[in-house]
């Protein structure tokens, strides 16, 4: 216990104090004191980070060397140089796989966002049985990826299912084949993953909106804004960070897209819906390259890396 | 101080702990010996739901009772290879290695994962064992098969009764066809269908290039436009189940055959033994048999696509002799027998398995379903090829483009022979 009152009792000493005769004792037992807490400190995070080095890190790092030999996970790994990214510089198959997975996140990314800012203002309000719609837009967030997937893929079923029969009776003759085909089943994916993730991001925005003081908006009242000069001037402001948590979130989650695809079309029909990571999947764990796989991984690890940076320099331009 | 050695101590502590629970993860399987006897490990899939296993397992036990066989179970058969890989790699002992199939034949030999059973080959009856020679890799066999799966057509009779027509009987694929058109009746959710090929690349691809005398790992597959043709004609009269609702719906060929959405499906025999359980725990009615794969031109010896499943030796294993004696078992007639039991296709093939397997309750009794069970040919889909996989992986990419139209036959041929060159071959 003595420990956790320590740091306090630092701060409460005077900046400037004094110099004493008893200063060097002081100081031989404040490095002590400060060692034990390093100690003590590094003892708390030492499950976690143990946990951390050993099934995040070292694979991480493992990865990275292993994209530049050639290993099967039973024999020896070779050296292989560059060999792997040449290869996958020169591989249709990612290339199909990064356009599959740019166009993913081009379309999931904005509208989820939009999609949950909208959700969030309409039950940001005090009404009666609110928190049943708050709890029925959330509710697809909870429920198994895999029930979802299979439950999706009937809706979007070619021929007898409900959604193309509902296109059938609004007149629409000739409806999308969505999974069944090259140019629907990436739309179709994105629209179920959009139902599925809206209503977490939902909840982070209705959170946000309600730490905005009441003041504000009565402050633009008395200015004599209305609701959508509100809107830009007062939520969307005080949103940002937010919103600029959520827009990071969601793009390395896009980008890292690989189990509602998996299950809903397996990256078909062709390679429509081809992912990065499920080209990763494929090489490594099917076809047993996991040099070459690790190599596409790092490609992936640079694209969410780079992506994520510039969201953060973008945001801190803005602030300044 | 005190307080110092303590926090040491305590962080030891922690650390220990966590490596402990790191190391858990370490040993699998382990070849102890227990009870005095001796212990035989076995990797296999889905224990519980493989009734195979344990009839083979049980039967050899009672034929040497000095020797318990411990199952290494691997839930979830479709996750089989790559975890066996991942214990492999681990250094796992694990005795016997069960090959699911020849595709994942093709890695364990190319990682030169298992050992040469060329001396138990030896005292195996070749003649007799379907599949052996598709085990043959550079002149040594790494795995022996124990049971034999090769394509049949699966038929309603009750259906075939009703629609006036004769058994199917020698069809060649054209008179598939017109069977499966005039099958086919009713319209929306009541609609029964001619037939239904499964959504798997092999039931066209496999097929054709085992009639055709073709190797998929070779990309040249011109022999594949007739057959894509007639299941795209099939498709688009509507006496086939469409492609795409069928992958929509994650639709069970089992499912099918037992409701009798389909009159026909050419499937595996594997197909057998689930049925005989469902009938005989009375989830399903229908009056069903077999019949050979239909061919390409009639009068032409049955040719039909097919691989054996067996057992090969970990490198790593400390029990070497009782390994070979079990696959040996395996492979024998007595093996057969116990899982020919439970509705499986042997190996071994003779007279006596083969009427112990028709005595079966719920078996067919008739002769055509007895034809059936004897082509003359079983060819791999995929040939014992180090790149198979990969070859597997495009092949059913374009499948899946042509079947669902978004593809020309022709384009997506090309596009096979391009992408298997320089995607799978050439790495």
């Amino acid at each position: 216990m003595t420990s956790l009152a320590e740091p306090g009792t630092r701060a409460a000493e005077p900046a400037g104090a004094p110099p004493d005769r008893h200063r060097n004792g002081q100081r031989m037992r404040r490095g002590a004191l400060r060692r034990r807490s390093t100690l003590v400190g590094w003892s708390f995070i030492l499950p976690n980070f143990l946990g951390f080095a050993l099934f995040t890190l070292v694979p991480v790092v493992a990865a990275f060397l292993l994209s530049f030999m050639n290993w099967d996970a039973y024999n020896p790994p070779t050296w292989a140089g560059v060999h792997n990214f040449v290869r996958m510089l020169n591989d249709q198959s990612f290339w199909v796989a990064l356009e599959n997975t740019a166009l993913y996140a081009l379309g999931h990314v904005p509208i989820t966002l939009a999609l949950s800012l909208l959700l969030a203002l309409l039950l940001n309000k005090k009404l009666k049985g609110i928190a049943f719609f708050r709890v029925a837009i959330f509710f697809p967030y909870i429920s198994s990826l895999v029930a979802v997937a299979i439950v999706w893929n009937l809706l979007f079923n070619p021929s007898s299912g409900p959604i193309n029969q509902f296109l059938h009776l609004i007149g629409i003759t000739n409806p999308p084949g969505w999974t069944a085909s090259t140019t629907w089943a990436l739309p179709a994916v994105i629209i179920t993953s959009v139902w599925k993730d809206m209503g977490y991001y939902m909840v982070l925005f209705l959170a946000g909106l309600q730490a905005i003081p009441q003041e504000y908006y009565e402050a633009a009242s008395v200015d004599g804004a209305n609701g959508w000069q509100k809107f830009w001037n007062v939520t969307v402001p005080s949103l940002r960070p937010t919103t600029f948590f959520v827009l990071v979130m969601l793009s390395i989650s896009s980008f890292k897209v690989f189990d509602l695809i998996f299950v809903m079309t397996g990256g078909g029909p062709g390679r429509a819906t081809l992912v990065l990571s499920q080209l990763i999947y494929q090489d490594g764990i099917l076809n047993g390259q996991f040099g070459y796989a690790s190599a596409i991984s790092l490609a992936l690890f640079l694209i969410v890396l780079v992506i994520t940076v510039f969201q953060f320099r973008l945001q801190q331009r803005r602030e300044n | 101080m005190k307080r110092l050695t303590r926090t040491l101590a305590a962080v030891a502590g922690v650390a220990a702990a966590a490596l402990a629970l790191a190391g858990c993860a370490g040993s699998a399987g382990s070849s102890d010996s227990s009870s005095g006897g001796k212990t035989l490990t076995i990797a296999v899939w889905d224990y519980a739901e493989t009734p195979e296993f344990k009839a083979l397992f049980d039967a050899f036990h009672a034929a040497n009772p000095d020797i318990t066989i411990k199952p290494v179970d691997v839930p979830n058969a479709a996750d089989y290879e790559s975890k066996v890989t991942t214990m492999l790699a681990g250094g796992d002992s694990t005795d016997i290695i069960t090959v699911k199939n020849l595709t994942d034949y093709s890695g364990y030999v190319a990682k030169n994962q298992l050992l040469s059973l060329d001396d138990v080959e030896k005292k195996l009856p070749a003649d007799k064992l379907a599949g052996l020679d598709s085990y043959k890799y550079k002149g040594d066999y790494y795995a022996l098969p124990y049971r034999t799966d090769f394509s049949v057509l699966f038929y309603n009779k009750t259906m075939f009764k009703d629609a006036g027509l004769a058994d199917p009987e020698n069809l060649t694929w054209d008179e598939f066809a017109a069977d499966a058109a005039k099958l086919t009746k009713g319209s929306g959710s009541s609609k029964v269908y001619g037939a239904y090929i499964h959504t798997w690349n092999s039931l066209v691809q496999g097929i054709a290039a085992a009639q055709n005398g073709k190797d998929l790992t070779n990309p040249s597959y011109g022999y594949l436009k007739d057959q894509y043709d007639l299941m795209l004609k099939m498709q688009k009269a509507g006496d086939i189940i469409d492609f795409g609702d069928a992958t929509s719906q994650s639709l069970a060929y089992q499912t099918v055959f037992e409701t009798g959405q389909a009159a026909m499906v050419p499937m595996g025999t594997w197909l057998i033994a689930p049925l005989l359980a469902d009938e005989n725990a009375g989830k399903t009615n229908v009056d069903w048999g077999i019949a050979p794969l239909p061919q390409i031109e009639s009068g032409q010896p049955i040719v039909t696509d097919g691989g054996p499943t067996g057992f090969g030796i970990n490198k790593a294993s400390k029990n070497v002799d009782l390994a070979k004696k079990f696959i040996e078992f395996a492979a024998s007639e007595k093996g057969a027998e116990a899982v020919a039991s439970i509705g499986i296709v042997p190996s071994y093939s003779s007279d006596t398995i083969t009427q112990k397997y028709f005595s079966l309750k719920g078996m067919p009794q008739d002769a055509l379903s007895k034809k059936a069970f004897a082509p003359d040919k079983v060819v791999p889909d995929l040939p014992v090829n180090p790149n198979s996989a990969a070859v597997n992986t495009v092949l059913n990419e374009e499948h899946q483009l042509i079947m669902t139209g978004s593809k020309s036959v022709d384009a997506g041929i090309k596009e096979m022979e391009q992408r298997v060159k320089s995607e799978a071959l050439n790495q």
